[in-house]
């Protein structure tokens, strides 16, 4: 693409004895001329919706700022948010939820194995492993409520196995709602993830395992030894898209399961974000926080860019 | 990335089972008994929003019964048809606005390459990575400052701006498997850049559009966070947002949440089972070989 300045130029100076040439290469300009056309728009949407806030965030997180007026006030909003406790405790939290995220790749992996088998009415069960993808976060953050409320069914269930003087109500209290958080978190998750990890399997060359197989391997040194490895690209891509669901997709079940409490038990980055801004009304610091998980994202992206470039 | 252009999934399906040994009996039973397991454990909430639904609250509060009362009563409480109007608004201008800029984008990026167009479609494809948590405050200021933060439209353009990169990715990979010649041929012919890519490149990328508007009609349609901020009128609320609202107050009866909860998952579920193809596409897009 970079030669494309000299060529035109050559084009120019040879034009009146090379007619067709000529044609191609203004042929050529055209056709740049309506990508530049064609990419303006969606070029334009990212930049103001996107390119252009992330500049004022770097901005205002150096600012006093509710909404309206913003004054300058330096490094000093950096100081007093890295004094905040607020903010550890979200980036704790946040922590702890990564330890979340083995179960919300092993389930999976399981399941996929699982459906590869192709039992009878294997398919049926795909949709129906899927179907709680389809729902919004909001609806499962509502029943997981539900799951772990003190009248809910995992109290029903620990009643029924016997243990009747044993009762918990984990989104209460601070040692276990950011658990119960977890758990639900790992059930969001199963549906993608299943199907990430099934697609990879529906690649794999069974011949290769017929192989290993009238070789004398055994059916857990072929999933160690063929399976997992081949599998291994869509296991980066999981985890990724995992770890950033974790960082930014988190919001709609703590509004509807915690509110963030009790207390900051379950406030992560991204709540803390709503919840200085929104119900504290402090921008500049809600602007900085914004720009610590933009930073945080953005190493995970950088991640997964490598992941689907190393494909081309 | 010419694998899109066929429909893979299907013909793996169909090769596979001759050649995956058939496991021994009752190998069988305990696969089938796993499989019954994680199952239940999947359709839980389905479970949980149908029982709970048919109860009133009386009866949800003592344990039992049964009473279509939520349902009757479903309407004076959320004002669903308003909300699911306001999602169905939402969502279709989005998604309109994402393919209409999306797809010539992709275009572009693909086969009418100008100068600095790599660069230009790596930063388009790293702004997928943004979470909108991450630039929440100068976004809401701005659109605020717009005077958009009323009624839809606030809320359509972030969902637009947010969804563009993953679509403009997606028909960029998508068109670099369409020859360069159909593109020739059509120019030769005199059809303009414009009727190129309306009569030769809108015809081929139906499949592309198709992904695109199952994957953004799910994700939009359950999005609270743009809907919570920037759709400040309760009227043009859509569901989603309504019933997290109602359910984080803890006032509203628990039955009637989950009938408006079933209400609301229907349409994204009958997305999903219906195009379930599409999405594995896009969700393994640029990785599946």
């Amino acid at each position: 693409m970079s030669t494309v300045p000299t060529t035109t130029i050559v084009s120019s100076t040879s034009a009146p004895t090379f007619a067709p040439k000529t044609r191609r290469m203004t042929l050529k300009r055209r056709r740049q001329l309506a990508g530049v056309v064609f990419a303006l728009p969606a070029i334009a949407l990212v930049v103001a919706f996107i390119g252009i806030p992330i500049g004022q965030a770097v901005y205002y997180s150096f600012t006093q700022w509710n909404g309206a007026t913003s004054t300058w006030i330096g490094t000093s909003t950096w100081t007093q948010a890295f004094h905040n406790t607020n903010l550890w405790t979200a980036l704790r939290n946040n922590g702890l939820l990564l330890l979340s995220v083995p179960f919300a790749l092993a389930l999976p992996l399981g399941i996929a194995v699982l459906l590869h088998q192709r039992v009878a009415g294997w398919r049926i069960f795909r949709s129906i492993y899927f179907m709680p993808t389809a729902i919004s976060w909001v609806v499962l953050g509502l029943v997981a409520e539900r799951f772990f409320a003190y009248q809910g069914t995992l109290n029903s269930i620990i009643h029924a196995l016997g243990f009747s003087h044993f009762s918990t109500n984990m989104l209460g209290y601070q040692s276990e709602a950011l658990i119960a958080l977890g758990i639900t978190f790992v059930f969001t998750m199963i549906g993608t993830n299943t199907m990430l990890f099934l697609t990879g399997l529906a690649t794999l060359d069974p011949s290769l395992e017929e192989a290993a197989r009238i070789d004398g391997a055994g059916r857990w040194r072929i999933f160690r030894s063929i399976t997992l490895p081949h599998l291994s690209r869509f296991i980066q891509l999981a985890f990724v898209m995992t770890v950033i669901a974790l960082f930014s997709a988190l919001f709609s079940l703590i509004f509807v399961m915690t509110g963030g409490g009790p207390g900051y038990a379950t406030t992560t980055m991204e709540f803390l974000i709503y919840e200085t801004g929104f119900n504290q009304g402090d921008f500049g610091t809600a602007a900085l926080y914004g720009l610590i998980l933009f930073v945080i994202t953005g190493i995970v992206g950088v991640v997964q860019l490598r992941l689907i470039g190393s494909n081309e | 990335m010419t694998t899109l252009l066929t429909p893979r999934t299907e013909s793996d399906e169909r090769i596979e089972p001759v050649s995956v040994k058939k496991p021994r009996r009752t190998g069988r039973w305990i696969l089938f008994g796993a499989m019954i397991v994680v199952a239940v454990v999947m359709l839980y909430p389905f479970w949980v929003m149908i029982i709970t639904s048919l109860q009133s609250e009386n009866q949800f509060l003592s344990g039992g019964g049964f009473s279509w009362l939520s349902w009757s009563s479903l309407t004076s409480v959320i004002p669903i048809g308003q909300e699911v109007l306001s999602s169905t608004i939402v969502c279709s201008a989005s998604i309109f606005i994402i393919l209409c800029v999306g797809l010539p984008a992709g275009f572009a990026f693909s086969k009418l390459r100008f100068r600095a167009s790599t660069g230009v479609f790596l930063i388009m494809v790293s702004a997928m990575m943004v979470p909108l948590q991450a630039i929440l405050m100068p976004e809401f200021v701005n659109v605020t400052k717009l005077g958009l933060t009323g009624g839809y439209f606030g809320a359509i353009l972030v969902y637009a701006a947010l969804g563009t990169p993953f679509s403009v990715f997606l028909f960029t990979t998508y068109f670099r498997g369409v020859p360069d010649e159909l593109i020739e041929a059509g120019i030769v012919d005199g059809l303009g850049y414009f009727g190129v890519t309306w009569r030769l490149i809108l015809p081929i990328a139906v499949p592309a559009i198709a992904t695109v508007t199952v994957l953004q009609f799910v994700q939009i349609w359950d999005d609270l966070l743009v809907g919570l901020l920037f759709i400040s009128n309760t009227s043009e609320r859509p569901i989603t947002v309504g019933l997290a609202v109602l359910a984080a107050g803890r006032t509203t009866s628990i039955p009637e949440l989950m009938a408006g909860s079933i209400i609301s998952a229907l349409p994204a579920m009958l997305v999903y089972l219906g195009f379930q193809r599409y999405l594995v596409k896009g969700l393994t897009m640029g990785i599946d070989r």
